[in-house]
Parts: structure tokens; sequence; C-alpha cells
């Protein structure tokens, strides 16, 4: 496939999951930008540009679905931790359940063809 | 180290600034705070802190005009950017700063109520606008000094041009430089941002 094609098909798949993607990684304890970005970034084909997810974030703490606070870091100025709200647990976990459909599927139709 | 480091650190934020120009103020302000943030944090866990290592930061964190895409994207502000076919109030601005004494005043005002000049920018138009305060200020002071002192002499030749290039040629040639600097300023910020297509 031709690299631009690729690119454009990478970036519509992300387009809906990335921040899903930083929901789950706030699932089981908050994290401070750096970290969260860090860890997304080193997922393969997630992130291209690390700087992007800072718009995203704020984006799901206007819409309630994560919030910040202040903690103290061992070294250097004080950290903004992201942490899930209830109503962000609740998007994660309907996420996951149609996800599970969705992909169960796809991949269905992927390898039979969608034959029974 | 590492001024190289903290230069280019800095450099990045300047651009993230500008490409940000278009979005909420508060929107602005609070990404610029957490990339500032996260750059802390990454150089902190270089050790030691190279100018390579600063420069890879920067590449991960991307362009600057990807991020602010982004946030337009994110924030509802239109992409591409809605701005008037021509900057009639940055023209405006320039026009008014090479206008001597009310042209300079009013021409200072429109630059800072540009949302297409940086910070930096708007201070080197104000300090050009209104070089002919300080001019003023030290051409009375010199003028008061050579007509207060007791027995003093008149001033010599050289005094006299010095006061003259204080008075008149200061004031009238800081506004020109500085409308130019600022319309080269201009031209940069505009002509990349309306070639870009809608994706």
């Amino acid at each position: 496939m031709v690299p631009a094609k690729r690119e454009s098909l990478i970036t519509q798949m992300r387009r809906g999951t990335l921040e899903y993607c930083v929901l789950a990684l706030l699932r089981d304890q908050p994290r401070y930008g750096f970290d969260l970005v860090r860890t997304l970034g080193g997922a393969d084909g997630l992130v291209t540009s690390e700087g992007t997810i800072y718009p995203l974030l704020s984006r799901l703490r206007r819409d309630g679905l994560v919030t910040t606070t202040w903690h103290e870091s061992p070294s250097g100025p004080p950290r903004r931790y992201y942490q899930l709200t209830a109503q962000g647990q609740q998007a994660l976990a309907l996420f996951t359940t149609e996800w599970d459909r969705f992909t169960d599927a796809v991949d269905r139709l992927l390898r039979q063809g969608g034959s029974p | 180290m590492t001024t190289e480091a903290d230069a280019l650190t800095l450099r990045y934020l300047q651009e993230l600034e500008a490409e940000l120009h278009d979005l909420p103020a508060n929107r602005r302000q609070e990404l610029l705070d957490e990339v500032r943030e996260h750059l802390a944090a990454a150089r902190a866990e270089l050790d030691p802190e190279t100018e390579a290592g600063v420069r890879t930061l920067l590449e991960r964190l991307g362009d600057p005009a990807d991020i602010a895409a982004e946030a337009r994207e994110r924030s509802g502000v239109p992409s591409p950017p809605t701005r008037p076919a021509t900057p009639r109030l940055e023209i405006a601005a320039l026009v008014l700063l090479v206008i001597p004494f009310l042209g300079w005043v009013v021409g200072v005002v429109l630059v800072w109520l540009s949302r297409l000049w940086t910070t930096g920018d708007k201070l080197v138009g104000t300090i050009g606008g209104l070089s002919w305060v300080a001019a003023g200020l030290g051409g009375i002071l010199t003028a008061a000094g050579g007509s207060t002192a007791v027995g003093s002499e008149p001033l010599g030749p050289t005094e006299t041009s010095v006061l003259a290039v204080v008075v008149f040629v200061v004031p009238f040639v800081l506004p020109v430089a500085a409308a130019i600097y600022l319309g080269i300023r201009l031209r940069a910020r505009t002509a990349p941002v309306r070639g870009r297509l809608p994706s």
C-alpha cells in the first residue's frame, strides 16, 4: 500500500479510539502528563506526535471524563495529575463492551469473508 | 548546561504560542502550560542533558502546527482558521506607526489589538512607536542641562549634532524600522497558514 494511504488509514482508526486509550491508561491510577504521553507514545502506531495528546486531554477534562489535581513531585515543581471521573469510568466501560463486539465482528469478516 | 537547550525549548514554546493564536486565550494558556510542564519533566529525565537530547524531545512532541491543528479540532475552532483575507487591522497599524505623533500612539494600540503578532513582536512595535517619548525626554534633559549650567559655553557642534540625532533621527527612524520588522513578521505569519488546505 502507498505510504500516504497507510498513514491516512491509521489516522482514521486512531481518531475514534485514542481518547479511550487515554481513559484506559488512567483506569488504575492517576498519571501526570509526561508519564501518560510517554506510555501512549510507546504503543506502536498510536501517537505520531506526543504534543497532540494535550489538546485531547483538555477536551476530556471539559467533557468531565477526567479531572486534574496537583501533586508534589520527587524532583522539581508539582505535577498536574489526570484521573478518571465516575463519568469517565462509565464511558470507558461502555467503549470496552462495544469495542469487543465491534472487533469480533470485523475480525470474523476479515478472516472468513462472512461465510459461517 | 544549558543555555542552548533553554533557547531551543523557549523557541519551541514561542512557535506553539504563535500557532495557537486563534484559540481562546484560556485554552491557549492551558495548552502552553501543559506542554511547558511536559518539557520540564522530560528534560529532568535527561542525564546528562545534551542539546541533541533536547532536540529529540522536541521532535517527539511534534510540529507546533500539528498540535495547534489538533487543538482547533478538539475545541471546535473552525479549521483552517477563518481569518480576513487581508489583515486589515495589522496593515492599519503599520501605516499609523510611520505617521508621527498621534499615528505612533494609535499604531501601538492597534499592534496590541492584533492576534497575529507574538508578544515579542508587539514589544518591538511599542518600543519603535514610542521611541519619540524617550528621545523627547532625552532631548529636553540635554537642552535643559545645556542651558542651566552656569557659565557653561553654548553647545558645541558635537553636542548639537548628538542632540539632533536624539531628537529627530531616533523618533522618526525607529518607528519605520519597527514597522518594517512587523511587516516581515506579518508576512511570515499569514502566508503559510493561508496556503494550508483543509484536510
